[in-house]
């Protein structure tokens, strides 16, 4: 026998980092630093996690990365289907930064460079992609 | 006032449609109270530690604790993803610690298999931190583990052959034993051309979608004196414990688990473990996939950092070698049924020292063995010392 349907989907309540939302329409990819201690977060978030003060200053991480690690999937996971092929997710290191995000590209290396840009999907969520360098 | 372990039991593991969740749970239940010898009205307490989401029963506790026949007593529901077992089975013993239970049940089970592969990919994928990687990336699970692969092949020279080793080694420990998801030898040749899931992982480094249940019934010291259970109880000598970011952004590295140090450490200082590999005859490691219990050689301290893949190439984690690992298969051929796995890690080394492993049983000296149960990629860390 099969259970009833059930769908879940859920609000993103997203208001207090809607600034980085707004910057990858952008094609800016932002940070957060805390004013008070210097704590630097990636994901942003604007409660600092180190001192507990909720004063953060937006900053833009741009540039050349190097990648740390990364998988390229063949499997894919409900809500994916789109993608259609295999996709490579990746963490490179920018600065003080560590960000995740696609890669544009067969396989990468680890410590292969990579620049940061920004992009939409074909569900229309925006997000970070690697481009090789050279 | 120590806390022994008198009793476990584990049902069979794999696909399991031919039985409900609480089905399910009543296997393992019945067969740890007939191996405890007590009354099932002797129990004071349940923890039913299930990870949830895959199954339809999406608060489950209840349900099972009705059916197993301990309405009344408690439920605890405990969740730490992948380590969960573990999670319900530190629950039983800190309600006996503190005085409020001298007998308690837990019982891990995990059904899996309600639901189709891509939506418990989806499940196991939006288990880090859902809005900056599932929402964005599409992260899988096997993905969280291939990206520490990536990383470590990279720094340490670990090979995809190295990997394959550890496959073939717990499904030749899992043809063994009857309780298995997969109870069949593979070659290494089988494991190297099988397709990849998440590169640099293939099909056959990836532990399966199982379904399956154990329980571990605890009692204080005193309880155990008084029921005449003595000689055969297993006592927990070392817990520790630890987690990680959930973003993996966050993390310093990939190529190993904080969480397993830290966890191991602590284990190892509340049981005076000084030399993991002289002073244990026996583990159970987290190889939900190979390159997790290759890096778990080392943040163990089997061996050194990045010397995993030589530990299993050199047969150092086989029968014989300086400590076998996974007897009863591993995650990878017994089965990963998450809520399951921590409770059925118990279950395999209490069997172990109580010398009733049979065709599986390894050599006792020191008569102590060691369980290290993962919730997601390090997110959450447990490792027990137990001893007789």
């Amino acid at each position: 026998m099969e259970s009833r349907t059930f769908v879940l989907k859920h609000k993103l309540p997203i208001a207090r980092v809607e600034k980085y939302w707004k910057g990858l329409e952008e094609g800016k990819v932002y940070g957060t630093v805390c004013k008070i201690c210097g704590a630097k977060y990636y994901p942003p978030q604007v409660d600092c996690s180190k001192c507990f003060n909720s004063e953060v200053e937006w900053v833009e991480i741009s540039g050349e990365g190097t990648i740390e690690c990364f998988t390229q999937l063949h499997s894919f996971p409900q809500g994916f289907e789109f993608v259609g092929k295999p996709y490579t997710i990746a963490v490179a290191k920018f600065g003080d930064f560590k960000v995740m995000g696609w890669y544009e590209g067969e396989i990468p290396k680890v410590g292969e460079k990579v620049r940061i840009k920004t992009g939409k999907d074909e569900t229309g969520v925006w997000k970070v992609y690697f481009e090789p360098v050279g | 006032m120590r806390v022994g372990i008198i009793g476990v039991g584990c049902s069979k593991f794999g696909v399991r449609d031919d039985v409900t969740l609480q089905e399910l749970a009543f296997e393992a239940v019945k067969e740890a109270v007939e191996d405890a010898g007590i009354s099932k009205e002797d129990i004071e307490m349940s923890v039913v530690g299930t990870a949830g989401t895959r199954s339809y029963e999406l608060m489950p506790a209840v349900p099972i604790n009705e059916y197993c026949g301990f309405a009344g007593k408690g439920p605890i529901r405990v969740e730490a993803a992948c380590a969960t077992g573990s999670a319900a089975v530190y629950t039983a013993y800190s309600t006996i610690k503190s005085g409020i239970a001298d007998i308690v049940i837990a019982i891990g089970i995990e059904k899996m298999n309600e639901v189709d592969t891509p939506t418990s990919l989806a499940v196991g994928g939006r288990s880090g931190s859902y809005l900056w990687e599932f929402h964005q990336y599409g992260t899988t699970f096997p993905g969280y583990y291939a990206m520490h692969a990536s990383a470590h092949m990279a720094r340490y020279g670990t090979t995809e052959k190295q990997l394959a080793m550890v496959a073939v080694k717990n499904h030749r420990n899992a043809a063994k034993n009857p309780k298995a998801q997969f109870q069949k030898e593979i070659t290494l040749e089988k494991a190297l051309s099988s397709r990849y899931v998440a590169y640099p992982l293939r099909l056959f480094d990836c532990s399966a979608i199982t379904d399956g249940s154990a329980a571990a019934i605890l009692a204080s010291e005193e309880k155990i004196k008084e029921l005449g259970l003595k000689d055969k109880a297993v006592w927990i000598e070392g817990i520790g414990y630890s987690s990680d970011t959930a973003n993996l952004s966050k993390r310093v590295d990939y190529v190993g688990l904080k969480a397993t140090v830290e966890a191991s450490r602590m284990a190892y200082k509340m049981a005076k473990i000084d030399d993991p590999v002289k002073q244990l005859d026996v583990a159970a490691l987290h190889d939900c996939f190979t390159i997790a219990e290759i890096m778990a050689y080392e943040d163990l301290g089997f061996c050194k950092k990045g010397e995993g893949g030589k530990f299993i190439e050199n047969g150092d984690s086989d029968f014989g070698g300086k400590i076998p690992v996974n007897t009863f298969g591993g995650l990878k051929a017994k089965g990963h049924p998450l809520g399951a796995t921590g409770v059925g890690m118990v279950y395999e080394i209490v069997k172990q020292l109580r010398g009733e492993a049979g065709e599986l049983q390894v050599d006792l000296k020191n008569y102590k063995g060691l369980t290290h149960n993962i919730g997601g990629t390090g997110h959450f860390g447990w490792v027990f010392i137990l001893g007789v």
